[in-house]
């Protein structure tokens, strides 16, 4: 369990009283917008309508259709820009449809959310975090922007690059248990985490070359629960979940964005193993919401936006199918959007938003001005 | 400049004209880099290559500018020029170029549209020459499905026959494609039709993820062979090429590693595709190019079915699809490991999963011969369970065994293909 500072403590007692003893109208102004978190979930990887929110996936997304009455449904968002992973993923984080390298090797032009966010609110380095699985997200914590950039960017945090690099140590050591061993597997993680993390790609924008201590013991507490967790640890989304909700308990920063990516496995060509993903994504997507729920620090304050950074290839008439994602169809591109949080009007939206429209609409709630978005806040969630 | 590709006479006659300077630039530069490796295309890509611009040089300059003048609209606004398009390059730069271009969806749109208008012209002279073809796509014994579960994509566009299964399992296969029990040095299906008048090279194909089919048949007419199982020697060759390169960090990007694949040729020990260059080169391509094909032996067969289809257009194609292994912890994160060695955990066979990969699969290998004039109307497709009392027939009316009824012995419906085929 995390420690409890006194001064939290007392923000969080005094947080109840109030509630208790204010009068109703006062209390419906707050929580004041500025207090607001927000975490953007990509459900992602790349996943279509049908095996989701269509009539023919709903099973596929058992707690996402279950969380979906008590949220705002927008039943169109559609990504008008690169059909890649980090434009895609980068066009919902600064507002404007991204057309950069497409593998990271460039970082998004202009600011990003999280740069808008901590530059008008001088909010710490600790306050903005992008978790992702994809391994080509390490620049995704801040744009090119002069007037922005690292100073007040996200830390960025791959941790599937960081299980990459101890499973390729136990497999070139040949251990007898080789990747079974999850003892092994799990000391080889903490050696990458004592040894420094810039070889994977990681931006830890507070901790210069080593990890600060406190990073560190937080980023293995969420290992070893993953290692040790009752399945086999297969899923790099998974780890994800676990190192957010990490981050979540011990430094509770206001804007997150977590990354999921095992739906890409659809590339392998195996349908049923794209199906597999897509419900452990949305088991890992409820476990987050539940963590809001749960944790303190979130409940009653948090905004979580659940959307498909892209969609995949239709079966008809396009290169391969389900495998790819580039054909421009509308089954890439149309996509939804799941907004939950206390201060979400329950119901559902037809008119088409954009995933441009999202960084607008985080910057609303967290209480940022951000000019030069081409996105427009969603007005339903602003009520 | 990039010298004019080593073409057919025919078209180094078309080309020398200055043919492809009339085209839009990005246009001309994917068909140049296309027949760039003359030498390594299919008898159909080079067919189709010849008609395209026959036709084009046959048409009034006017149609051809009117034909493309949405695509060089869309092309000035992206900003395609010589110097983003230097001729005779399609590389991955072009084609982030204009994935990355704002004008991407109009671009696309505007191919299309002049495909629309090029395609019917081009599938008719097709037609003219059309001939009856055989799919047969065989699903591995061990799926746990009956019958009524599968090819539940396709139904209701063809038949399903009952079947009368043989005594011994392992003959059904070899009665179904040689119309004899397993252990006859009997012709299949496929090597009767490439010895046939309307046979030859390429015409005959067989693709599976395991080594069942290639094995069947006699001494005799060549039949394309390519076994997910008997490529493992250069799968794992591959694999630890691969590794090592990208581990090294010897590359700094995508293009970089796309470059250094195509040096990763197969090997004569490794398989014997290797004789023939157009089909080494064709091995090497679905292996690097085909996403899961290194990982997955069904990823493979479907893959190089829809590239076959694509690139060769053949009249008979023979297509095993396996059962895959279930995924080992860690598996996406070795993707160019080899997994028995990576983990003692034993491979089990995910025949459930399979079951899942396939129906999908059978749609998508069927849809994609449908989508070519060679195989409209004229194609007849059976839909076969190893052992199974059931299959499945997507067929024009005049297929033999659409009018067969009770359940038919194997070598009936081997006899049914064979008139079907003429051979």
């Amino acid at each position: 369990m995390p420690s409890l500072s006194k001064r939290r403590f007392v923000q969080l007692a005094g947080l109840s009283i109030a509630n208790r003893i204010l009068p109703g109208w006062l209390r419906a102004q707050e929580p004041q917008r500025s207090a607001n978190k927000v975490i953007i979930v990509t459900f992602g990887g790349g996943v279509r309508y049908s095996e989701t929110f269509a009539p023919e996936g709903l099973h596929n997304i058992p707690r996402l259709v279950a969380m979906r009455p008590d949220g705002h449904f927008f039943n169109s968002c559609v990504n008008s820009g690169v059909l890649s992973h980090f434009n895609s993923t980068a066009s919902i984080l600064t507002g404007n449809w991204q057309r950069v390298d497409d593998f990271g090797f460039q970082p998004p032009a202009g600011p990003t959310l999280f740069e808008h966010f901590r530059k008008q609110t001088g909010a710490g380095p600790l306050d903005a975090w992008a978790v992702a699985t994809n391994k080509s997200f390490a620049s995704m914590g801040c744009g090119s922007d002069r007037a922005f950039g690292q100073p007040y960017g996200a830390n960025v945090v791959l941790p599937k690059q960081l299980l990459l690099e101890a499973v390729q140590e136990v497999v070139k050591k040949g251990t007898a248990g080789g990747v079974a061993d999850r003892e092994d597997v799990l000391r080889r993680l903490e050696g990458v985490l004592s040894e420094g993390y810039e070889g994977i790609g990681w931006t830890i924008f507070q901790a210069g070359r080593k990890l600060d201590r406190q990073v560190r013991e937080t980023l293995l507490r969420g290992l070893v629960e993953y290692i040790n967790g009752p399945e086999a640890p297969t899923s790099g989304d998974e780890l994800t979940f676990f190192i957010t909700r990490e981050i979540m308990r011990e430094f509770a920063p206001r804007l997150i964005l977590v990354n999921f990516w095992d739906m890409d496995v659809a590339h392998w060509g195996s349908y049923s193993l794209y199906l597999n993903a897509i419900t452990r994504t949305d088991r890992l997507t409820g476990m987050l919401w539940e963590e809001i729920q749960a944790n303190a620090n979130y409940r009653g304050k948090t905004t979580m936006l659940v959307l498909p950074e892209l969609g995949r290839d239709g079966d008809q008439n396009t290169a391969n199918g389900f495998l790819n994602h580039r054909s421009g169809d509308p089954s890439c591109r149309n996509m939804w959007l799941l907004a939950m949080g206390a201060a979400v009007p329950r119901g559902q939206t037809d008119r088409t938003v954009h995933h441009v429209d999202v960084a607008a609409t985080a910057a609303e709630l967290l209480g940022v001005k951000a000019p030069g978005m081409a996105g427009t806040p969603m007005r339903e969630l602003l009520l | 400049m990039p010298d004019t590709p080593q073409v057919s006479p025919a078209l180094k006659t078309l080309l020398d004209k200055g043919l492809l300077d009339r085209l839009p630039l990005s246009f001309s530069a994917f068909c140049f880099d296309q027949m760039k490796d003359w030498d390594l295309l299919f008898p159909a890509e080079r067919g189709y290559y010849e008609r395209l611009f026959g036709m084009l040089d046959r048409s009034s300059p006017q149609a051809v500018e009117q034909l493309f003048r949405p695509l060089r609209d869309v092309e000035r606004q992206m900003g395609v020029n010589e110097k983003t398009f230097p001729k005779g390059q399609f590389s991955l730069k072009q084609v982030d170029f204009l994935n990355r271009n704002p004008h991407y969806p109009e671009w696309r749109a505007a191919v299309a549209q002049a495909f629309a208008k090029l395609d019917p012209a081009l599938d008719s002279e097709i037609a003219r020459a059309g001939h009856a073809r055989l799919v047969i796509v065989a699903a591995p014994a061990q799926l746990p499905a009956d019958p009524s579960r599968m090819w539940t994509r396709l139904q209701g566009r063809g038949k399903r026959l009952a079947i009368e299964v043989p005594e011994r399992a392992e003959d059904f296969l070899p009665l179904l494609l040689t119309g004899e029990p397993q252990g006859r040095a009997t012709p299949t299906i496929a090597q009767l039709f490439a010895a046939g008048k309307k046979g030859g090279a390429y015409t005959s194909w067989i693709v599976e993820a395991g080594a069942g089919i290639s094995g069947l048949g006699a001494a005799g007419p060549p039949v394309v062979k390519y076994s997910y199982a008997a490529l493992e020697p250069y799968r794992k060759r591959l694999m630890g090429e691969v590794r090592s390169v990208v581990e090294a960090q010897e590359v700094p990007g995508p293009r970089q590693l796309s470059a250094r694949l195509k040096q990763m040729k197969i090997l004569a020990s490794e398989g014997d595709v290797a004789k023939d260059p157009i089909l080494a080169e064709f091995a090497r391509a679905i292996l690097l190019s085909g996403n899961g094909t290194l990982l997955i032996n069904n990823t493979f067969v479907e893959w190089a079915t829809v590239q076959a289809v694509r690139r060769a257009r053949p009249s008979v194609a023979l297509v095993g699809f396996g059962i895959r292994n279930k995924v080992k912890p860690f598996s996406s994160l070795l993707i160019y490991a080899d997994q028995e060695t990576t983990s003692p955990i034993p491979s089990q066979m995910d025949t459930l999963g399979s079951y899942v990969d396939l129906e999908m699969f059978y749609q998508y290998v069927w849809q994609e011969f449908e989508k070519y004039a060679e195989y409209r109307t004229n194609t007849a497709y059976l839909f076969a369970g190893d052992g199974m009392e059931e299959m499945l027939a997507v067929a024009p009316a005049d297929f033999p065994l659409m009018a067969a009824s009770g359940p038919l012995k194997l070598p009936a419906v081997f006899q049914h293909l064979k008139e079907w085929l003429g051979v």
